[in-house]
Order: structure tokens, then C-alpha cells, then sequence
């Protein structure tokens, strides 16, 4: 799974995720990419879930890019613990993801069956999430 | 490429809230500038914008831009887009001459299918998508086109390899990968294919 080799802080504040993404939002090395549509934490689980159900539905062939990675360490007390003390320990990391964002880019492969595969990994993800393809393919559904 | 009329008005309000204002009153915020002059903040109607830019020369058409009694001829030079929906939020108009040589981005066309490269198990890998060119306004071609037909595993095309028109240069240097044959999983390269001997 992705994580930070090392990072300056152990445990981060929660933050907002107002507004739409500020980049990151065009298809810069694939044909086909998957675009999410509203604001969410995605795990990085949920990244290595929804490379895992694409790239088994393309087989052979095909390039997949990760556009985003999980750098925000999510904090958890453990069960059954009274509240106080301090701040819970790291558990899992998160990539925090805003309306715009392409997750993942794919090429190699034709539209079709990239749009099943990327329909596949949207499942794997917290959060709504579209097929794109890159502006200048030919396509019925472009991202101009 | 001929050029296309797009009436501009000029703005009086700037800045986040204004702008906001224009754009649901269906106008787009833009800015006019070039040869030294100073910027001029303008608006154009966002239907009459789409329709500039769908026409065969993409984004690099040539505008006659009036602005009240005042008309330029221009291009886009800068599109901002919504993230999500892609709507054009904001254009940035070049004031440019017929004569001089201006610099613009051309989309990279791939022709024909690399069937060497795919029968191989391999994959295409465009590294490059659109190309820096200089040239004169009406030079400037609608996108480049590279045949990959011939295309082998582990082969590259490069800057030098394409063909432009006359008087269309391109800012890379000719070294410059723009489409590359990649081994994908269980391919082989070229180097790899043993010719079968035949037994005496």
C-alpha cells in the first residue's frame, strides 16, 4: 500500500475540503482517467482496491498512473477508551481528494474496455467519481 | 485559418465577485493584451465563445476581436476551465500582427495502428500531447500529425522525425521523445525474439 517513506509530523489536524480541486484535474499521461465528483478522504486501501479490480479487468497491456497518494496519517483511539489523553495514534492514510481530481490514468487499451476498468475501480472508491477521456481522443465523451 | 469576429465588451468591475456575477449572466471574463499595450479587462458572450473555439483550428484560431470602436487581431492565448464541469471560466486574448511569429500550443494527432508494437504485447506511450510551435499567426497548423504505423518495440519517435508545415518550428529539441513502442506485461522487446533454427 502507498504511505510516506518518513514525515515531519506524526499526526495532522483533520483540515476542510471546501471548493473543487486547485490541479490536477487534466488527463496529463493517459487516455482514459477517472474523475471524482465530490470532496472525500480515499485510503490508501481504497487506492490499492481500485488498482488491484483495474488493472485485473485489463489483463494484459494497458499503463496505469496513481495521481494521488496518501501523505495524511488519520489518527484512531482504541476501543473502549475514555476520552482525554491526548491524541489517538496513526492508523491508516489518506489521500484528501476535492470535486475535479483525477485518481487514476490509464492508456493502452481501448475505450471500451477501459471504461468497464475504470468502472470497476469507481466502486472500490468513498466517493462519486466519473470515466474521463482525454480532450483530442476520439471519443463521445470528452474532457474538453 | 480564417479569422472569426468575437465582440468583446469592455469591463468596469474586477475582480472574484464581478467576475462571478458576469459568468451566470451567461458573459465570460477575459483580458486583452499584447504588444506593450496595457491589459484590457473584457467580457465575451460565453455561446459566441464556444462556438469560437469548435471550429477546425481548435484553440489557436484567429480572432477579429472588437472591443467598442477598437478591433484586434488576436488569439487565445490562456483558457482556465472549471475543473468539473469544463465550462471556460476565464480567456486570455494575445494581441498579435500577421506578420510576426508567435509561439502556441498544437495537439499531437497519432495516425495509423503500431501493429508491431501490439502484436508484440507492447503498448504505445505518447509522451508528448501538444507541441510548442512558433510561427506566423496563420501558419500555425490546427494539430501535428505523427504516423505510427511503422513503430517498433522499443522504438521511439522523435521532434526530428515529424513533419511540419513551412515555417512552423518546434520549440523541443529534436532529441525529444514524443511516442514511444513500451513492452507491457508478458511482452517481448525486439532484442528478445529468437529467430527458430532450422535442425540439419
Amino acid at each position: 500500500m502507498l504511505m510516506p517513506k518518513k514525515v515531519a509530523h506524526r499526526k495532522h489536524h483533520r483540515g476542510r475540503m471546501t471548493g473543487a480541486t486547485k490541479g490536477g484535474e487534466n488527463i496529463d499521461f493517459g487516455d482514459y482517467g477517472i474523475q471524482a465528483l465530490e470532496p472525500a478522504w480515499v485510503t490508501a486501501r481504497q487506492i490499492e482496491a481500485a488498482r488491484i479490480a483495474m488493472t485485473r479487468h485489463v489483463r494484459r497491456g494497458g499503463k496505469v498512473w496513481i495521481r494521488v497518494f496518501p501523505d495524511k496519517p488519520v489518527t484512531k483511539k482504541p476501543a473502549e477508551t475514555r476520552m482525554g489523553s491526548g491524541k489517538g495514534n496513526p492508523e491508516l492514510w489518506v489521500a484528501v481528494v476535492k470535486p475535479g481530481r483525477i485518481l487514476f490514468e490509464l492508456a493502452g487499451v481501448d475505450e471500451e474496455l477501459a471504461r468497464a476498468a475504470m468502472n470497476r475501480a469507481i466502486q472500490k472508491l468513498p466517493m462519486k467519481a466519473r470515466f474521463v477521456v482525454r480532450h483530442g481522443l476520439n471519443s463521445t465523451e470528452g474532457q474538453s | 485559418m480564417a479569422d472569426i469576429a468575437l465582440i468583446a465588451e469592455p469591463r468596469t468591475e474586477q475582480g472574484s465577485s464581478a467576475s462571478r456575477r458576469l459568468r451566470h449572466a451567461g458573459r465570460i471574463p477575459a483580458v486583452v493584451y499584447g504588444h506593450g499595450a496595457e491589459p484590457i479587462p473584457v467580457s465575451v458572450d460565453s455561446r459566441a465563445l464556444r462556438q469560437v473555439f469548435n471550429t477546425a483550428a481548435g484553440e489557436n484560431v484567429l480572432l477579429d476581436l472588437s472591443i467598442g470602436t477598437e478591433r484586434h487581431l488576436a488569439m487565445a492565448r490562456d483558457l482556465q476551465r472549471h475543473p468539473v464541469r469544463r465550462t471556460i471560466s476565464h480567456v486570455d486574448f494575445l494581441v498579435v500582427n500577421r506578420d510576426e511569429v508567435v509561439s502556441a500550443e498544437v495537439p499531437v494527432v497519432l495516425l495509423g495502428e503500431a501493429l508491431h508494437v501490439t502484436r508484440g504485447g507492447g503498448t504505445v506511450d505518447q509522451t508528448t500531447f501538444t507541441l510548442p510551435v512558433k510561427a506566423k499567426p496563420s501558419d500555425i497548423p490546427s494539430h501535428v500529425e505523427i504516423d505510427i504505423t511503422d513503430l517498433e518495440l522499443g522504438h521511439a519517435i522523435r521532434v526530428a522525425d515529424v513533419s511540419v508545415p513551412a515555417g512552423v518550428i518546434i520549440e523541443l529539441e529534436p532529441e525529444t521523445v514524443l511516442v514511444t513502442g513500451i513492452a507491457g506485461r508478458g511482452a517481448v522487446t525486439q532484442d528478445e525474439v529468437v529467430e527458430p533454427v532450422e535442425a540439419n
